[in-house]
């Protein structure tokens, strides 16, 4: 069963991929009436957009299943085609049937499931460290690297702001999370007072911003592009408008952004500050 | 089969007004508790009004001014629930006199006893769990989490220094020590009712009661001690994350001893007004089995909150 | 509205000692009347919870705010819809409502055990809602009234995060609802323990029977230690109070959220448990067949119930955990599929070779079966810890949730309701108002949560009063589909007013008006049953059928 997997799944890939085709557009943001995952953005996301199809097939059968054999029962033994109940309420045999086949089915889930976690979990080698701080109700972006970054913080943009900026409402900032493409990047993810999560979905990142306690996790992403997310733990009267952009840039871009102290052309943002005024 | 005489063992009750009457008490316990520790204002909101509900209660013990009208519900609701109590107990005792309490509707009260048991033992599952959790992990948690430790001085003592002011020897032995009499003498009382002894049950009952009574005075002294030792005049709770699970741990321990003690002294009561048979005494059993689960957690508080944690923090 | 006639139905006795009305319904130690109060306490507990619901579909038709002030706002309404829904409807519904009525009397028992503590549980809820609802009205955080931080209530948000009394009010609220469902789980335990008919062993007790007992074993484990961390809470809001969950006092606001999960993953499982047995007994009545492998049926609640303690933290997949941990979970959870399909297979199998009736509780069992699968699987995917990773916290999770819950616990419900009505008042209900109830409530809850899947995958998250424009298609069809539910539930409400009116007079019923398929011992008695029913315990033979 084990070495099929990859075949099997990438036989799912396709298939889906097929009833998919025409809205393969990049979403690195969310598709109008869209209804399928965001298209991945780094590896992590593809293992898990996999991991995701073949679950989402077996369950679709399952339901399937479940749908057609209920359908025949519900045709084949209404009282009119079977007046006579027959009495049987015991077979051991289909009971076990139902006991293992279950059992069966979730060991093709699990394995490919837990390497997909491992994978992950697991940070690998970084090459580039920032730091996410959640804040009621802005996030706040710090390069430890690199000393001549002042921290900042990413305010989410107004409804007339993100339109003049070509942003979508509700998911652009005024000063993103500036990282470079094709490069590992360590995540640390914390905050300063109620909980918050940072996430980006099409990086396949959710981690929960906790107060006193540090997170880590970690991306790499294939293409340069903006890449948007919401926070995603309730937080309070804001947590609808708490965005989080990452902006993917080529690497050479990147070291002019850093040669430049992370400047932003005409952002709004105030920098250096380590926290906002409270807004209650 | 409806009309003809009741043919079975089982207990039906009339209509009581005590359930319904413990509900409206709850009510007013429940307004009281809100009002007392936050009044019906947000606590860092500034309000003009000192009166009734809006009094902030916690600055009364901090020896800031400020009326409070918790104080009042409070009472209010406790004295309306100790007379729910004091009639609703006063029933079952009568019932049982009776004879309402067949064997059936005896084990069925066991059973009862039993799950209520079982409930207990899983709030302090809660606690210590928590207790456990801060105690063993928060400095893997700090390790995890540079920043706190660079900059919070609140991890670095947060093995609780208010613990180790308490040396296990002192009070806690003895407290440990007042416990396992009580359970003797409970047994005791238990064995003389048996063999219907019943001035050695009232002895034994009334001891036990006393050594109940005494627990809760010693521990009252033993917090008093540690208050006084830990906060200098530091808001009254204030403590770090060890502290908070100690008193809150011990201190559900200590209610749970005072209505042990409250049960108890109720079946004195009863014994001393002719109550109890030798062969029928499950209120008095009941206690006793409470008596004793209350006993054994306190051996494990003793054990890791007093000794094994205690020695950590010296 | 007095959902039980004064006088009783056929084959009622007169002279049976029914107390005057106060005392009858407020002193109340009858297990019946008792359960009808659970009942009407909610349906209107269903009412606020569904009114909360329906404003926030409203709400979130279209992108932008319509009707709320702020976002604080539309927290409260979400967070006070998952408590009141689960604390208040679905649980007095299916536990204290249809376990009161129908557990004494499926095991022959005159009574429950605690007949004066089954009041007090009941008589704790009120006292329970009424704090909910005043913690509307008093401040919560600088931007308004009432508690907005999720049904889950994690710190900081529910301490320093929302200063006001609104959140003491629902920490007092709920602690007289655990407690509440601490006293029914124990008299519950004791009641089918100690008082079940000569000859009804365990292994000859019905399945709803069963389904409630284990419901109250997880009960009496789960919420102690809820109510511990509520207390745990309390003193962490007061000035100068404990630090728990604060980290500034070294404390673990973690911590708070193993504590909720412990009680809150057993607590979903207290919720549909009791669905399970309801549907049980339909789908036997109306397939006129004894149940498929009913001790694998009656083991599989007691695994589900058993397993269901140690899978807490798939909930908790993001908040940082060792990774190990979550890989323990993650299969821990998917070993609750296995149980669960079990149930779902004896179904099918119960009614393979029956003589299918479809009446309205068995199209309501129906539509539990197939909906209640969709809802089970979309678990097993959450319970992927790295898919989770994607999903967690977004509408994926709502739609999950919803198909078990709305779907699930509330399709149970109205199965019952059905299927007792008749049992409990003496009336039998109008089917073409049934038939549209269901056909509508059907229609509009699938069209509501089957988009919000879609939602999930696109990656919007939950809890939020605005959205970016690209959700504004599925949201809009999903409020569409709350107005369709609106509508159906109207004609619950129709059915039940048609009952009590003219059905009242015209569609009295008899003892059992299932026919032959209904086995268990309330179809033996009359409907209603008499005031205090078994004066004569029933015998059950040897050859008797579940
Ligand atoms: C009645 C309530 C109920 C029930 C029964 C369930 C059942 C299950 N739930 Fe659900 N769940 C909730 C109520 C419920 N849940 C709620 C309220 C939340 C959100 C809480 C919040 O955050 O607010 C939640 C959230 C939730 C999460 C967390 C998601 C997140 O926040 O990121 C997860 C993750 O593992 C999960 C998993 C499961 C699983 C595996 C089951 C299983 O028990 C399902 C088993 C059933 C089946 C699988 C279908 C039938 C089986 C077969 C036909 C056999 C063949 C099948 C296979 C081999 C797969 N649930
Ligand atoms: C049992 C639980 C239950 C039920 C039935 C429902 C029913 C519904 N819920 Fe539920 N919902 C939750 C539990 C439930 N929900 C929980 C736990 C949350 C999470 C809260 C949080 O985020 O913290 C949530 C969150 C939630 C959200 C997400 C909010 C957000 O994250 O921003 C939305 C949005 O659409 C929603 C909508 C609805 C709708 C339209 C219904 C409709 O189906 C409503 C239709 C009306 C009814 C189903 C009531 C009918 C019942 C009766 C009248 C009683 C009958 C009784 C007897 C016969 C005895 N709910
Ligand atoms: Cu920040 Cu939600
Ligand atoms: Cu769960």
């Amino acid at each position: 069963m084990r070495f099929k997997r990859p075949n099997l799944m990438s036989v799912m890939t396709g298939l889906t991929a097929a009833l998919l085709a025409g809205s393969a557009a990049m979403a690195a943001e969310p598709t109008p009436g869209g209804w399928w995952l965001q298209e991945p953005a780094t590896p992590v996301m593809v293992k898990l957009t996999e991991v995701h199809n073949l679950v989402f097939w077996i369950i679709c059968a399952i339901v399937i299943f479940v749908m057609v054999l209920m359908g025949y029962i519900m045709i084949r033994f209404r009282e009119k085609a079977n007046p006579v109940p027959s009495k049987t309420s015991h077979n051991t045999l289909i009971e076990v049937i139902w006991t293992i086949v279950p059992v069966l089915i979730l060991l093709v889930i699990v394995v490919p499931s837990m390497q997909l976690l491992y994978y992950q979990d697991q940070v690998p080698e970084t090459e580039l460290t920032v730091k996410a701080v959640g804040n009621t109700w802005n996030w706040e972006y710090a390069y430890p690297d690199y000393e001549n970054i002042e921290s900042y913080i990413s305010n989410p943009l107004d409804e007339d702001a993100s339109e003049a900026a070509g942003k979508p409402f509700l998911l652009g900032t005024d000063a993103p999370l500036v990282v470079p493409v094709n490069t590992k990047v360590k995540v640390l993810v914390t905050s300063l007072n109620n909980m918050h999560a940072w996430t980006v979905p099409s990086f396949g990142i959710k981690m929960d911003a906790v107060p006193g306690l540090v997170n880590e996790t970690w991306f790499e992403v294939f293409e340069e592009g903006t890449y948007y997310g919401p926070c995603s733990e309730i937080c309070g009267v804001n947590h609808y408008y708490m965005p989080i952009e990452v902006q993917v840039v080529s690497k050479a871009e990147f070291e002019r952004w850093v040669a430049n102290d992370g400047a932003f052309p005409g952002q709004t943002a105030q920098l250096g500050g380590t926290t906002t005024a409270a807004q209650k | 089969m409806a009309g003809h005489a009741v043919e079975h063992d089982y207990h039906l009750i009339p209509p009581s007004p005590w359930p319904f009457l413990s509900g409206v008490a709850c009510m007013v316990w429940g307004l009281g508790m809100v009002v007392f520790f936050a009044g019906l204002q947000p606590r860092n909101g500034d309000s003009p009004m000192k009166e009734f509900f809006f009094s902030k209660g916690l600055d009364t013990l901090q020896g800031k001014e400020g009326a409070s009208g918790g104080w009042i519900l409070l009472v209010l609701g406790s004295l309306f629930a100790a007379y729910v109590m004091f009639g609703w107990w006063r029933d079952v005792a009568r019932e049982s006199e009776v004879g309402d309490h067949t064997p059936v509707v005896d084990i069925g009260l066991r059973y009862g006893m039993i799950m209520f048991i079982m409930q207990e033992a899983m709030f302090f599952v809660g606690w210590f769990w928590m207790f456990f959790e801060l105690g063993l992990f928060h400095k893997m948690r700090a390790k995890w989490n540079t920043d706190v430790l660079e900059n919070a001085p609140a991890y670095a003592d947060s093995m609780a220094p208010g613990i180790s002011s308490i040396n296990w020897a002192g009070l806690p032995l003895m407290n440990t020590l007042i416990l396992l009499l009580s359970g003797c003498t409970v047994t005791w009382a238990h064995h003389a009712l048996i063999h219907n002894d019943r001035k050695g049950a009232k002895w034994g009952l009334g001891l036990t009661v006393l050594l109940g009574v005494w627990f809760v005075i010693m521990q009252a002294i033993e917090y008093l001690e540690a208050f006084h030792g830990r906060t200098h005049g530091e808001p009254w709770l204030s403590t770090d994350a060890y502290g908070s699970a100690f008193f809150l741990a011990t201190g559900f321990h200590g209610l749970h001893v005072a209505i042990g003690a409250i049960f108890l002294f109720v079946c004195w009561a009863r014994l001393m007004r002719g109550g109890f048979k030798p062969e029928k005494h499950f209120g008095l059993e009941a206690a006793a089995w409470y008596w004793h689960f209350v006993d054994v957690v306190w051996l494990f508080l003793f054990a890791f909150v007093y000794i094994v944690f205690g020695f950590n923090a010296l | 509205m007095v959902a039980i006639p004064e006088t009783g139905g056929y084959g009622a006795d007169h002279d049976d000692g029914k107390p005057g009305f106060f005392a009858r319904w407020f002193y109340s130690t009858n297990h019946k009347d008792i359960g009808t109060l659970y009942l009407i306490f909610g349906i209107i507990s269903g009412l606020i919870g569904g009114y909360l619901s329906f404003m926030m579909r409203l709400e979130l038709m279209e992108p932008g705010f319509q009707y709320f002030a702020n976002g604080h706002d539309f927290n409260v309404f979400a967070s006070m819809h998952g408590l009141i829904m689960i604390f208040f409807m679905v649980m007095p519904a299916v536990i204290g409502g249809f376990g009161n009525w129908f557990v004494p009397i499926m095991i022959g028992a005159p009574d429950m055990a605690f007949p004066r503590m089954n009041n007090l549980s009941f008589w704790l809820l009120p006292v329970a809602l009424i704090c909910l609802l005043i913690s509307f009205f008093v401040p919560g955080t600088a931007a308004g009234d009432g508690f907005g931080g999720g049904w889950v209530m994690y710190p900081p948000l529910s301490t320093s995060g929302s200063p006001g009394p609104a959140f003491d009010f629902i920490i007092i609220g709920l602690l007289a609802a655990g407690f509440s469902s601490i006293f029914g789980a124990i008299n519950f335990i004791t009641t089918i323990l100690n008082m079940r008919a000569p000859g009804m062993t365990l292994h000859k007790m019905p399945l709803f029977a069963w389904s409630v007992l284990v419901t109250a074993f997880l009960l009496l484990l789960a919420l102690p230690v809820l109510a511990a961390s509520l207390f745990m809470l309390f003193t962490d809001r007061i000035d100068g109070g404990t630090g728990f969950f604060d980290p500034a006092m070294g404390g673990d606001p973690q911590m708070f959220q193993h504590l909720f999960w412990f009680f809150g993953h057993p607590e979903v499982y207290i919720m549909i448990l009791p669905a399970f047995g309801i549907i049980s007994h339909i789908v036997s009545t109306f397939s006129r067949k004894p149940i498929f492998g009913y001790l694998g049926m009656a083991y599989a609640m007691v695994a589900i119930g058993v397993v269901g303690f140690v899978v807490w933290a798939h909930h908790m997949y993001t908040v940082g955990m060792d990774v190990n941990l979550k890989a323990y979970f993650l299969a821990a959870t998917l070993i609750i599929a296995v149980p669960t399909g079990v149930k779902i297979f004896s179904w099918l199998a119960t009614m393979w070779g029956g003589s299918i009736r479809y009446t309205i509780p068995m199209q309501w069992a129906l539509a539990f079966i197939f909906l209640f699968v969709i809802g089970g699987v979309t678990g097993v995917m959450l319970a992927n810890a790295g898919v989770d990773a994607y999903l967690h916290d977004t509408y994926y999770v709502v739609a999950h949730f919803h198909y078990v819950l709305s779907m699930g616990a509330v399709f149970g419900i109205f199965a019952g309701f059905y299927y007792w009505f008749g049992k409990m008042s003496g009336i039998q209900y109008n089917k073409w108002l049934a038939a549209a109830h269901f056909w509508l409530f059907f229609i509009g809850v699938n069209v509501i949560f089957f988009p919000q899947h879609f939602l999930g995958y696109n990656g919007m998250q939950r809890r939020v009063a605005d959205y970016p424009e690209a959700f504004e298609l599925w949201n809009k069809v999903s409020s569409y589909g709350a107005i369709i539910t609106l509508i159906g539930t109207g004609f619950f409400f129709l059915m039940l007013l048609e009952a009590f009116t003219i059905g009242r007079k015209t569609r009295r019923v008899g003892d059992n008006y299932w026919g032959d398929g209904a086995t268990t011992l309330e179809w033996t008695l009359s409907s209603p049953p008499p005031f205090h029913q078994f004066n004569t315990l029933p015998r059950i033979e040897d050859t008797d059928e579940h």
